[in-house]
């Protein structure tokens, strides 16, 4: 089909964003910014879930527990590891202990999605 | 025209099968998944009746259970953003810098007839090579691999803004000069509207190279993003991981070329195509 | 008498002006190489950074007279013309089968477009495990990025031969394999080479890609070897011929090749492009 034939050869730009190309764009977006962005957004919307009653509105540092859902790998050990000074594991793999968390730390950690809760260390 | 009515010789399906394909065809959806669930079933009956060990070849079941675990554990999820983020930051550098260059360089005939060759050199030298010499500037880190991403994209870009300038006819400019429009109104009225279909090819174009250039540099890097999924899970024989990686690079690049930058080209092509030869 | 003279000037000037026009392109390299000299000499960067002029002119010069810089390049145009050469059997003739038959176009197409998205290196750390590291998977690699290219090219090239000139063979009494010989592969081969030409571009850059993961010898292994020493001038070099087999390649092998048979067939071609 040539460029005459197009239907939006005869139409205003803003007919154009409605047809057939607009829609794959609008679908396209939306795929994109799910996969970039949904995790951060579905980790931001649950984070109240994961922090223990009593971390939740810290103003100072903290040591916690964080713990998973399943066995980690070396790349959930590197992600952690960022937020706090690493103090070994609390009796299981998937329990890390963290020391010196600070609350803006404590909050990041608690939008992460794959995070199961965080407790604070006894 | 009697020529114009007859069947075509071209289908040579047997009666039956071409009415069973007729059909087919009017479920657009479908005709996209069937060819992919055959594939699923050729790829199950290779690895079951090949009896190919894990280490070469895993089943489409073993490839999805290591889809499942890799997405509920997030790990997917951060690297495919990753790959995309630094597509995404390179991309629109690449049309900051490189679409005003190549407007400044195309008005003028000897500044474009000068660099032709010079980004055709550039061109052939592609992203990956400079990256042994990136890694030493930049170290193994995620500055390398969008510095390879952006060259990558800007050569094309460039090069297609350059040409797409040149090819608008001077007396476009000079009717709407007669007529008073100042320098800008010539820019957004002429010359951005008549470049932008050459501009979103080039953009095409250096998308399928930097894609790529941005898998291999990850590969190098190793700094996360899907390329680092698929050479690290190498490292590891995980095979499952390795096919999963190669799915999602895949289906992630069709998104973005096809349901995104495509339909861009359409658009802008239907709308002010009418200067490409 | 001003007449004269103006005709005298007139044609001085323009081989001057010619002249300058054929250099111009010259113009951004030479820029280029002197800034590159003027900032070596003035800031005197550490030579791993970037090494001067002198230094990458002596590394080819070198390497060039003893015979491993053209081992290198002989390495890596082997893999490209056995990967390029399999590809391109492979993807005309599976193209011309897909192309001469709609409804096998129509099946594979998604399939095709799906694999062309991950063609060339993202198969590798799958290939590995086939092929180990080595010549096998950088042909592999190549194979894999040439074909879909030329398979997609050819199909497009098969299906736009008008069927008039088809059925004009036909009535003349051709058989199916004479059509294709005289009418298809001339009218498709102005797509087949633009699908190859596209293709070893592609190619290419994959075969530097593979063999920077891992080769023994070629291109991509010397420049990635010369990182770990920090030998950038090494790396530019190596960088420079890249790119000049690059562009070498396209100006001396493809588009002579594509003049030649599109010129040859030009009636077809145009024929072709009005219906």
């Amino acid at each position: 089909m040539t460029a005459a034939d197009h239907p939006a050869a005869h139409g205003r730009p803003s007919r154009l964003l409605l047809g057939r190309d607009g829609r794959k764009i609008a679908i396209g977006v939306v795929l994109i910014v799910l996969v970039v962005f949904g995790p951060k957004f579905y980790g931001m919307a649950t984070a109240n879930g994961r922090l223990d009653s009593t971390l939740r509105g810290a103003v100072e540092p903290r040591n916690v527990i964080v713990v998973l859902d399943f066995m980690p790998e070396r790349f959930h050990n590197e992600r952690i590891a960022a937020y706090g000074t690493f103090a070994g594991r609390d009796g299981a793999l998937n329990r890390y202990r963290l020391r010196g968390v600070s609350p803006e730390n404590l909050r990041q950690l608690a939008e992460i999605p794959w995070v199961a809760r965080i407790e604070p260390m006894q | 025209m009697s020529l114009a009515s007859a069947p075509s010789v071209t289908a040579k399906s047997p009666g039956s099968a071409a009415g069973f394909g007729a059909a087919l065809q009017n479920l657009t959806g479908l005709r996209i998944l069937l060819p992919f669930a055959v594939l699923v079933a050729v790829w199950w009956a290779i690895k079951a009746g090949g009896d190919f060990p894990d280490n070469l070849l895993v089943s489409p079941l073993q490839a999805w259970n290591a889809f499942v675990h890799l997405v509920s554990h997030g790990v997917i999820a951060e690297y495919a953003s990753t790959s995309l983020t630094v597509l995404g930051i390179a991309a629109f550098i690449s049309l900051a810098v490189g679409v005003p260059i190549g407007f400044a360089v195309g008005v003028n005939r000897y500044a474009a007839h000068a660099l032709e060759g010079f980004l055709r050199f550039l061109q052939g030298i592609s992203g990956i090579a400079w990256l042994p010499l990136a890694i030493i500037w930049f170290g193994f880190s995620h500055t390398t691999t969008l510095v390879i991403v952006i060259y990558t994209l800007i050569v094309p870009i460039l090069f297609n803004t350059m040409v797409g300038v040149r090819a608008i006819p001077e007396s476009y400019a000079l009717a709407l000069r007669s007529l008073g429009a100042s320098r800008l109104r010539l820019v957004t009225d002429v010359y951005l509207p008549g470049a932008l279909p050459s501009i979103v090819v080039g953009l095409r174009l250096g998308m399928g190279y930097g894609w790529r250039a941005l898998i291999a540099a990850e590969m190098l890097v190793r700094k996360g993003g899907l390329g680092d999924l698929i050479f690290g899970a190498r490292t590891f024989g995980q095979i499952d991981r390795i096919m999963v990686g190669m799915i999602v690079i895949g289906c992630l690049y069709i998104v973005v070329d096809r349901l995104i930058i495509q339909p861009i080209e359409n658009l802008t092509v239907a709308r002010w195509g009418l200067l490409r030869k | 008498m001003s007449l004269r003279i103006t005709n005298l000037r007139l044609p001085r000037l323009r081989n001057v002006g010619g002249l300058a026009w054929r250099l111009l392109p010259a113009l951004p390299f030479a820029l280029v190489l002197l800034v590159w000299t003027l900032g070596w000499a003035a800031l005197h960067p550490n030579k791993a950074t970037l090494p001067p002029v002198s230094d990458v002119i002596e590394v080819i010069w070198t390497r060039l007279r003893d015979g491993e810089l053209p081992s290198q390049i002989a390495a890596s145009l082997t893999r490209l013309c056995l990967g390029a050469g399999v590809g391109i059997l492979t993807g005309v003739i599976g193209g011309f089968i897909a192309g001469l038959y709609r409804n096998v176009a129509e099946f594979l197409n998604p399939l095709v477009v799906f694999f062309n998205a991950i063609s060339g290196i993202v198969w590798l750390p799958l290939m590995i495990g086939w092929l180990g590291i080595g010549t096998a998977l950088a042909v592999f690699v190549i194979w894999n990025t040439v074909f879909f290219i030329v398979f997609q090219n050819t199909v497009l090239g098969v299906q736009l031969v008008p069927e008039v000139l088809e059925q004009g063979v036909r009535t003349l009494g051709g058989g199916r394999l004479e059509t294709i010989r005289s009418v298809i592969l001339p009218g498709a081969l102005p797509y087949i080479l633009t699908g190859v030409r596209s293709g070893l571009g592609f190619g290419w850059r994959a075969l530097i890609a593979a063999e920077l993961v891992g080769a023994p010898d070629g291109l991509g292994q010397m420049i990635f070897a010369a990182a770990d020493y920090h030998r950038s001038d090494i790396i530019i070099a190596g960088c420079l011929i890249i790119g000049t087999i690059a562009i070498a390649m396209d100006r001396w092998l493809l588009i002579p090749i594509e003049r030649r048979t599109i010129a040859r067939w030009g009636l077809v071609l145009d024929t072709g492009r009005k219906s």
